[in-house]
């Protein structure tokens, strides 16, 4: 099983009254409540969190792209990537992702991607997303109803001009080009892709017939998830799809700490923050046609993320203990051991091969997400590494396997005499 | 009144039919016909507007592509795909000419019509009309505003909200929904994220005579847009209804029609 670690990159410093009641963390948070050098001192701080990462066995360092929210400052994963590429030496770079609808023209991903995969000697990995409704249609003005149609063109337009070796022209109905010959290239023939999806069966249908691995990154837990993950291997099951784990990413919060006490001390005020500043307000979270009518209908049954609504109010509010997110899944939390059996648990009952592991929450400080970092690699990360074992990955680069396989810290002896 | 299917190519438009039909050849003591073109969010169905313009003329009013029962949206990309299809429809069922109402959406639509098939219209309403951008005299997206905040914007008197009628729609909570999203998912093709498709630009080529109509408390489209509407098209007249918001031809029915029927006349 692989872990890739991953922090939303949230401004740190928002007032306890953010967001106002009925508002949200996206589109128009008041600008005046960030101030910028401090910002560019958490830019450092989470390169310097990834590059410990890359250290400490991780599998992959997660970057990922949102737009006019203080809950994620990475308008550019590809430029955060570009410092990661250049800072570590062993771990896949995991873009998950660009969204390919905003980019213009989307060669310019394939250009990028290239780039940072020259970069870091072939350890790219390609996620391409549609984007929240907040980012693509609210804070880049796509059209709600083309956004899907924009990303599969270029979704073609890029693996394409990967693929080519004479320049070739391309004549879409959003991007016309009498000249496309990418350079550079990748290292890798092509990177692996990834595209996360939010219970629609489009992207079932997408990821299935291309091989790619598909990713749930609602950050609800084992619980809220199990129903439409396992929606989705039956889907992939009923079309004759590759049933490999590693076809499958997940998003988890995970809280690690000598003792569970110590946990709860550390980590709780920062997952308050964390989900007291993660939704948009209602109004930009579902504009007209930005789901199909086949996934509204699905969502409108089930939701897109398994969370009962009320819990996930109760969960933003910070009406929950630690321990009740722990249980209703929000937070992985405790003992390395005792997170190490809830992963094994999360991983089996979902199948999932790739975990996407946040472990830097919120307004976390940079001390307890290091020692979070540290104790998820050296005493989680070992103990779950029979798991899947004998699935063949094809969803991370050759070359970071190769690396954290070889680089990877002796494993700690289980329980308390490694220490 | 009869609702048919026009179909066209890709293209099947459930259409509503009110009044007396045209002579066979449209002889020239025939009243013109009148083509309506719906606002943004649906088809108003056999509204009593509609029946009361049909009293001395035959009234068309298709549903758009992506609206309701209406199939082939996905081979219309931008406006001029809609004012093609509107001249398919006016060709398409005989008409020589048209007088053309056109409401909120359906106004830009049918100015846009006008524009390319200046010898099929013959006059032009535009009512509650989008289809420019004035920073000036900033605008309600109308995308992210509530149920209540809608209604708000809409009328003049919110709580007449339920005199609107519409063309008849789904039965469960859920089909009501998707139809909804359906419709209102259209229209961002043609007004997401700003709705100006650059119309301004093409007004200066409208020869039809044009009459805009224009409810003085429009929260959703400001008074200050009909007016330069009625600047940029070369023959225009502009009407503001008092006491009235976004759908005049609901809130205040009878001056509606007296002015539509004057100025038609």
């Amino acid at each position: 099983m692989k872990f890739h670690w991953f922090a939303e990159v949230t401004y740190d410093d928002l007032p306890d009254n953010f967001p106002a009641p009925g508002e949200g963390a996206w589109m128009d948070s008041e600008i005046t409540l960030a101030d910028s050098r401090k910002v560019g001192e958490q830019y450092r701080m989470f390169l310097r969190l990834m590059q410990q990462a890359d250290k400490v066995g991780f599998d992959g360092l997660a970057v990922n792209e949102h737009h006019q929210t203080p809950f994620a400052m990475t308008p550019s994963p590809n430029l955060l990537a570009a410092s990661l590429a250049s800072s570590t030496e062993n771990a896949a770079i995991l873009v998950i992702g660009d969204s390919l609808a905003l980019y213009n023209p989307p060669t310019r991903v394939a250009e990028e991607l290239a780039y940072l995969d020259c970069l870091s000697e072939g350890r790219v990995i390609a996620g391409f997303v549609f984007g929240t409704p907040m980012d693509s249609t609210f804070a880049y003005g796509r059209v709600p109803v083309e956004l899907r149609d924009r990303f599969h063109e270029a979704r073609e337009l890029v693996t394409r001009a990967w693929r080519e070796t004479e320049p070739f022209a391309f004549n879409g109905k959003y991007n016309q080009l009498r000249y496309v010959n990418v350079w550079p290239r990748p290292i890798q023939e092509r990177p692996p892709i990834w595209v996360p999806g939010s219970n629609s069966i489009e992207t079932w249908e997408l990821v299935t017939r291309e091989d790619y691995c598909y990713g749930h990154l609602s950050f609800s837990g084992l619980q809220a998830a199990k129903p439409l993950v396992d929606g989705y291997w039956d889907y992939v099951e009923r079309n004759g799809g590759d049933m490999n784990p590693h076809r499958m990413a997940f998003t988890q919060l995970i809280c690690v700490a000598d003792s569970d006490a110590e946990a709860e001390a550390k980590y709780y005020e920062a997952v308050k923050y964390f989900q007291r500043v993660r939704n948009p307000a209602m109004r930009y979270a579902t504009p007209p046609g930005y789901n199909t009518e086949k996934s509204m209908t699905t969502q409108m049954q089930h939701g897109t993320s398994g969370v009962d609504p009320a819990d996930k109010l109760r969960a933003a509010r910070g009406e929950m203990s630690f321990w009740e997110y722990d249980e209703k899944g929000f937070i992985i939390a405790g003992t390395p051991d005792r997170v190490a059996q809830r992963v094994r648990e999360l991983a089996t009952e979902l199948r999932i091969g790739q975990l996407i592991t946040s472990l830097h929450m919120g307004n976390l400080n940079e001390e307890s997400a290091a020692e979070n970092t540290h104790l998820f690699g050296t005493k989680v990360i070992p103990q779950l590494r029979d798991l899947w074992a004998d699935e063949e990955d094809r969803w991370t680069p050759a070359t970071s396997q190769q690396r954290v396989a070889a680089n990877a810290p002796v494993p700690a002896t289980r329980g308390k005499s490694g220490a | 009144m009869s609702i048919t299917h026009y179909k066209s190519g890709p293209f099947s438009l459930r259409t509503l039919r009110l009044g007396r039909p045209a002579g066979p050849d449209g002889g020239d003591t025939d009243p013109v016909p009148l083509l309506y073109v719906h606002g943004y969010e649906r088809h108003p169905g056999e509204a009593p507007f509609l029946s009361r313009l049909a009293g001395d003329r035959e009234v068309l009013a298709p549903e758009l592509p992506g609206y309701g029962e209406s199939q082939g949206v996905d081979h219309l990309t931008d406006v001029h795909d809609v004012a093609l299809l509107l001249r398919d429809i006016v060709e398409g069922h005989g008409y020589e000419h048209v007088d053309v109402v056109g409401h909120s959406l359906g106004g830009m639509l049918a100015a846009e019509f006008a524009v390319v098939a200046p010898d099929l219209v013959r006059s032009l309403v535009l009512v509650g009309s989008y289809g420019l951008w004035l920073d000036e005299h900033p605008m309600a997206d109308p995308f992210v505003l509530t149920p209540e905040q809608l209604a708000d914007a809409k009328w003049h008197d919110p709580t007449r909200a339920a005199e609107e009628t519409a063309i008849e729609v789904a039965e469960t909570a859920l089909e009501k929904a998707i139809e909804r999203t359906r419709n209102i998912g259209t229209a961002t093709k043609f007004m997401w994220p700003i709705p100006d498709r650059g119309l301004s630009r093409r007004l200066r080529y409208l020869q039809a005579r044009t009459l805009v109509v224009h409810g003085e408390d429009d929260g959703l489209v400001p008074t200050e847009h009909a007016r330069e509407l009625a600047r940029l098209i070369p023959n225009a007249e502009l009407e503001l209804v008092a006491e009235a918001g976004h759908v005049p031809m609901f809130e205040c029915e009878d001056e509606f029609v007296a002015l539509v029927q004057k100025f038609l006349r």
